[in-house]
């Protein structure tokens, strides 16, 4: 174990250090998703104003607000795209030198990925979870977020993180077939912002489309881990969400390995 | 030490054609274009040799460097270093490895050198003691410390290249693949290169198997060559025999031709006259 973390823990430091080295681009980053998140507070600000019910999709307003924050503290915890990584060693043959090393490909790029993420949870998403959290106690005066939920919800976003970076990595396997996956990622992008949740809560879809959903792992990427900090589940219900995301977790593990052992069966290494 | 026996690799890769009109075909094809880059080689290489692997351009050089090491799997034959199979036990073969891509690096593009180093001694389980006379040998051979904590992307190409053969070589492996060391080198570094692998293959009795176009670093560095064409094995000996065999039939050739200049015969020569005609 202790030689498992001495050996993946630089992956993720480097990842972290390298993030430092092209500050430029990441602010760039920050500020048009928060652009984002912005417009849609301002969107569902107005559809409150004009609708009758003052709870929609099972949040009120100030639900909606910090669901619209958090999610984008969220997804930048746990949604960091390893299939890119991929697909650039793909295109470009340095998967090669990765396959050079005594190292387990799939554990190398999520050791990165958490490297980006510590990065992403410092800088900005710790500030913004503050914002929400002073918001809610000065502007709404409601009570802060108990230490029980955060803790839960951290362990939550925890297991989200694995189901996504595990998922994608499945998902950037598509590149050896391919070798150029530009296009299905933004393909793939636009689907998850629907199915996890990011976009718009999924209590809002229809119940028959819900039920699908309950099906697949998406869900578990965003919306609960969104949905326990909203304090939505209790007793059973959380536990049966959690054990959820638990098996996903498995399952997209297993899954990886499957994929990536027939992945090396019949790899090509571009460019000489 | 290594041992290859019938090894053949194919790639199968969608057909192309010509012009606009086949790009668009293409897309609706689904014809398939089998290369064999390997066809059928065989061979064996004991501890401690340096082996001169050449071959022209797109010969299956690198292909057979990729199966040695583990990247791609034969479609036939079987691959043995070390006593392990390395398409099988990939991970535990790289322990025993250490790799030069020539036009690659293995090292953190955007981090100072130092890092990558420290990154490659927790992979490869490098203890502090053999880590610090590692690098000591290493500075004394390669001299990294001029910039060693420079970010790899600002290296010069011998720099970084330097630095990829010392990255290579900082657990000690027991088999050294070098494909393309000296590629876009000057005469000095490359001179720098070739001193530094002849020393670890004395110091360490470190086995080396080198890919190259250069015929300076075949000559001085290597005791036996392989030579390949098209994915089939054509020579396999000592470089003298080489010398021996095919410079005195090219001798003769060339005698009845241009008896002013048969009298030195380079092996570039050799070489250049067993690819025209392949004489063997």
């Amino acid at each position: 174990m202790k030689k498992f973390v001495r050996t993946y823990l630089p992956f993720m430091a480097n990842e972290f250090k390298r993030q430092l080295a092209y500050k430029g681009a990441f602010y760039l980053f920050i500020f048009i998703s928060l652009f984002g998140s912005f417009i849609s507070y301002y969107l569902w600000m107005a559809i409150y104003g004009s609708s009758k019910s003052g709870v929609i999709g099972g949040l009120n307003q100030q639900e909606m607000v910090v669901y619209i924050f958090m999610v984008y503290v969220t997804t930048s915890v746990v949604m960091v795209s390893v299939s890119n990584w991929v697909s650039d060693d793909v295109v470009k043959g340095t998967v090669a030198m990765n396959l050079i090393k005594p190292i387990d490909y799939r554990i190398s790029l999520i050791s990165m990925a958490m490297g980006r993420a510590v990065y992403q949870f410092l800088a900005p998403s710790i500030f913004i979870w503050i914002g929400v959290e002073v918001y809610k106690a000065v502007a709404l005066g409601q009570p802060m977020v108990s230490v029980t939920t955060v803790i839960i919800y951290l362990c939550s976003c925890m297991m989200s993180f694995f189901i996504y970076t595990l998922f994608d990595f499945c998902f950037g396997m598509i590149a050896f077939f391919t070798t150029y996956i530009f296009g299905l990622r933004m393909a793939k992008e636009a689907l998850l912002s629907f199915l996890t949740g990011q976009l718009i809560p999924i209590s809002l879809f229809p119940a028959a489309v819900q039920r699908v959903f309950e099906y697949l792992p998406f869900s578990s990427m965003v919306y609960t881990p969104v949905m326990i900090y909203l304090e939505k589940y209790t007793g059973q219900e959380l536990a049966f969400v959690l054990l959820r995301q638990a098996v996903w977790v498995v399952i997209l593990y297993a899954l990886g390995s499957l994929i990536w052992h027939k992945v090396t069966r019949r790899l090509v290494v571009l460019g000489g | 030490m290594i041992k290859i026996e019938n090894v053949s690799k194919e790639f199968v890769s969608p057909k192309k054609y010509p012009g606009l009109k086949g790009a668009i075909r293409g897309l609706f094809s689904t014809e398939k274009v089998v290369k064999k880059a390997v066809d059928d080689i065989s061979f064996s290489i004991e501890k401690g040799e340096i082996v001169g692997y050449i071959g022209s351009n797109g010969a299956g050089k690198s292909t057979t460097i990729k199966m040695m090491t583990g990247i791609l799997t034969p479609t036939k034959g079987t691959c043995m270093v070390n006593g392990l199979d390395p398409s099988k036990n990939r991970r535990k073969n790289a322990k025993n490895i250490g790799v030069v891509f020539g036009q690659r690096t293995q090292l953190w593009w955007d981090l100072p050198l130092s890092e990558s180093f420290t990154v490659l001694k927790e992979i490869y389980d490098v203890s502090d003691e053999n880590y610090e006379q590692r690098m000591e040998f290493l500075n004394e051979v390669l001299e990294l410390q001029d910039f060693f904590d420079k970010p790899v992307r600002t290296l010069s190409l011998g720099q970084r290249m330097r630095a990829d053969l010392g990255a290579a070589l900082l657990h000690n492996p027991k088999v050294l693949f070098l494909d393309e060391p000296t590629i876009g080198l000057d005469l000095v570094v490359k001179d720098n290169m070739r001193k530094a692998i002849k020393e670890i293959n004395e110091k360490y009795q470190t086995t080396v198997i080198l890919t190259t176009h250069d015929i300076e670093d075949i000559e001085e560095l290597c005791s036996r060559i392989i030579i390949i064409d098209e994915g089939k094995k054509i020579y396999d000996g000592s470089l003298q025999q080489l010398k021996e065999t095919y410079g005195a039939k090219l001798k003769q050739t060339m005698a009845e031709s241009q008896p002013e200049e048969s009298k030195e015969i380079k092996l570039a020569d050799i070489v250049k006259e067993i690819y025209k005609h392949g004489i063997v």
